[in-house]
């Protein structure tokens, strides 16, 4: 798997970065393997989803399928879909995640943990930090977060509202995926971003 | 200036003995800095003494380095010390009358390590080898690790070290060659080499840029007019201690003995590998403040690169660990204060008076793109490799080694009245620390300037 990453990764990273501005990807619709499971998060949570058209390689946006992590809807119908491959022998990861927050747009609290000797101090912190500028694409005015918390920790991480809620989309910043290749696949993600809406 | 990585890891490779491969690009990404013209008066008496301009930074007074250092450890390969001595004082001098001592032309302090002074010399350091007071132990002391050095940090065993300083790249060439391929004293084990600053104009810094010229990963997180790769000025004046206050004679702690130290120092040289993305993406602003200097720090203007650290600033032991009871954190700056800071004034030995507070350690360190080093003889020991990796050379000034060890093991929770804050070695409790990874450790002694050719080795016969 190695070096199909790693072959994968420079011709798309060039591609990425070339393409960078607008145009390179333009948001379609939800591609037909990926929809039903798109659908079925929009419709469990009843708010809308947005749905990639493309994933850095070697990924896919298949919910349930083979690159499928986490698949988390909270209570309070906020989601965390989770996208990863794990290279082998240190090859490196590539790893993005999708969060929504229906009905807020503040930016959540993450617990944190300091062990002091024999205690343990616990506290929070904004789960998103260290705004750095903006990405705008397809109708979203991005703020880039670059230092993030829980799943999102080592990601460079967008996050934007629609409508009364939060979305989020963050990719790990490992190899074989430099932090400038991060930026430029984001960029890309946005890119293709399509709104799915719940059905019924 | 983009450099590919094909460009930069080929110029390395090719040109690290004889030239300085990547680092002439600090030549051309930023100009010398305008620097007053120097004073009549010849060298100082203290190799170290090494007098910079200030400039203001966000309202703190700050120094302004040179642009370009350099680092050359050496073995010996000498029959004769007198005759080299005389030799090697020549070429000495010959350096002095070509560059005015200061960053503007050059700068060269010659350290020397235990194992010159234990191999060909032993009777004579015995005789008039510095004594700590304070520690009970001499001022040069063997080499050891800390509590946050990985296990496998090398604890060198160089004879001498010679550290350049200029903002001209040929000046730093010019004394390499002098000292090292015309005189045959000297196999030289490593060459390290490196820059700061160019940033306080308000214009990308030096760091940024050779960071994002060579790639390393985590380059684009560096605030770009920042003086050293992790985003805080290293340099304000307040933070590095006073002219002559790190001569082995200025604060008492040391007995001169037969006093042919005088006017000498304690050097530290070390490697230390960052790791930038861990820094940038891991700790927010507001905690790579407080990580960076002390917990509580909470009025640090977002963004902010020079925060003011005077001696009224300087914390205590009792503040240090309440704030560790209270937070779990130590402030890398705030630990090493309740050692690194006089705890009450001090007169020195000519009358100036040092005010409680005043920083006592004088670092000479710069950022480095060696990894770890532009050259070694032992590539395999020293884990040499060609890819470029963001780091520091981490040079030090102290009055004695055991002033320097009290320092370091401050910055691992170790307090100076034998307390020791449970951190975690390199835990992110320890902010700097935890994205710090030292490679390699060696301690030297830096003879006044009229010894500091072979020490000792005049008095041998």
């Amino acid at each position: 798997m190695r070096a199909t990453i790693v072959a994968a990764t420079v011709a798309l990273a060039l591609a990425a970065l070339t393409a960078g501005g607008a145009g390179a990807t333009t948001a379609g619709s939800c591609p037909a393997a990926w929809t039903n499971g798109w659908q079925r998060l929009a419709d469990r949570i009843h708010a809308p989803v947005y749905c990639p058209t493309w994933m850095p390689n070697p990924l896919d946006a298949k919910i349930g399928g083979d690159y499928t992590d986490i698949y988390s809807v909270s209570k309070d119908r906020s989601y965390l879909v989770s996208f990863l491959e794990h290279g082998d022998a240190g090859s490196g990861d590539v790893h993005v995640n999708f969060r929504g927050y229906p009905g807020r747009t503040a930016i959540p609290r993450c617990k944190t943990i300091i062990l002091s000797g024999g205690k343990t101090l616990r506290g929070t912190t904004p789960c998103f930090a260290d705004p750095a500028g903006k990405a705008r694409a397809a109708g979203i005015a991005a703020t880039v977060f670059r230092v993030n918390q829980d799943a999102d920790q080592w990601h460079v991480l967008l996050a934007w509202r629609h409508q009364g809620s939060l979305y989020t989309v963050s990719e790990h910043v490992i190899k074989p995926y430099t932090y400038r290749q991060v930026v430029a696949n984001l960029h890309r993600l946005l890119q293709s971003l399509v709104l799915v809406r719940p059905q019924g | 200036m983009r450099l590919t990585r094909r460009r930069f890891l080929g110029g390395a490779a090719a040109v690290a003995l004889s030239g300085a491969g990547v680092y002439e690009l600090v030549d051309r990404l930023t100009p010398a800095p305008q620097r007053p013209a120097a004073g009549p008066s010849g060298p100082p008496p203290e190799q170290h003494v090494f007098d910079l301009a200030t400039a203001e930074s966000e309202g703190v007074e700050v120094l302004v380095p040179p642009l370009h250092s350099e680092v050359v450890t050496a073995k010996l390969k000498v029959a004769d010390l007198a005759e080299a001595q005389r030799e090697l004082e020549e070429a000495l001098r010959a350096l002095d009358a070509r560059y005015a001592p200061d960053p503007a032309g050059l700068g060269v302090t010659l350290a020397w390590g235990l194992p010159y002074f234990e191999t060909h010399l032993p009777a004579q350091v015995r005789a008039h080898l510095p004594f700590d007071r304070r520690a009970g132990k001499p001022v040069l002391l063997p080499t050891r690790r800390f509590p946050s050095d990985p296990h496998d940090t090398l604890l060198e065993q160089n004879d001498l070290a010679v550290l350049l300083r200029s903002d001209s790249l040929d000046h730093i060439g010019d004394a390499r060659k002098t000292l090292f391929e015309q005189l045959p004293f000297f196999a030289v084990t490593s060459i390290r080499r490196g820059f700061a600053g160019g940033g306080f104009a308000g214009k990308q810094s030096l760091p940024k840029k050779m960071a994002l010229a060579a790639g390393v990963p985590g380059a684009e997180l560096i605030p770009d007019t920042s003086e050293l790769f992790l985003g805080f000025t290293s340099t304000q004046k307040a933070g590095l201690g006073p002219r002559l206050i790190a001569n082995h004679e200025t604060l008492g702690y040391v007995d001169l003995r037969s006093g042919y130290f005088h006017g000498g120092t304690h050097m530290h040289l070390s490697h230390i590998a960052e790791d930038l993305e861990a820094w940038y993406l891991n700790f927010d602003f507001d905690e790579r403040v407080l990580t960076a200097f002390r917990p509580g720090l909470t009025d640090v203007k977002q963004g902010a690169q020079t925060v003011a650290q005077g001696p009224k600033d300087a914390a205590t032991v009792e503040q240090l660990a309440g704030e560790f009871k209270r937070t779990g954190r130590i402030g890398h700056s705030a630990s090493i204060q309740v050692t690194s800071r006089l705890q009450q004034d001090v007169v020195g030995p000519d009358g100036t008076v040092y005010p409680k507070g005043t920083s006592i350690p004088q670092r000479a360190d710069f950022n480095t793109l060696d990894n770890p080093f532009a050259f070694s003889a032992t590539p395999e020991r020293d884990r040499l490799s060609t890819d470029p990796q963001a780091g520091v050379h981490f040079v030090v000034f102290n009055p004695s080694g055991d002033d320097f060890e009290r320092n370091r093991l401050a910055m691992d929770g170790v307090l100076p009245d034998g307390r020791r804050l449970p951190v975690g070695a390199r835990s992110r409790a320890q902010g700097f620390n935890s994205v710090l990874r030292t490679t390699h450790r060696q301690n030297f002694l830096v003879p006044p300037r009229r010894h500091r050719s072979f020490p000792l080795a005049e008095l041998s016969t």
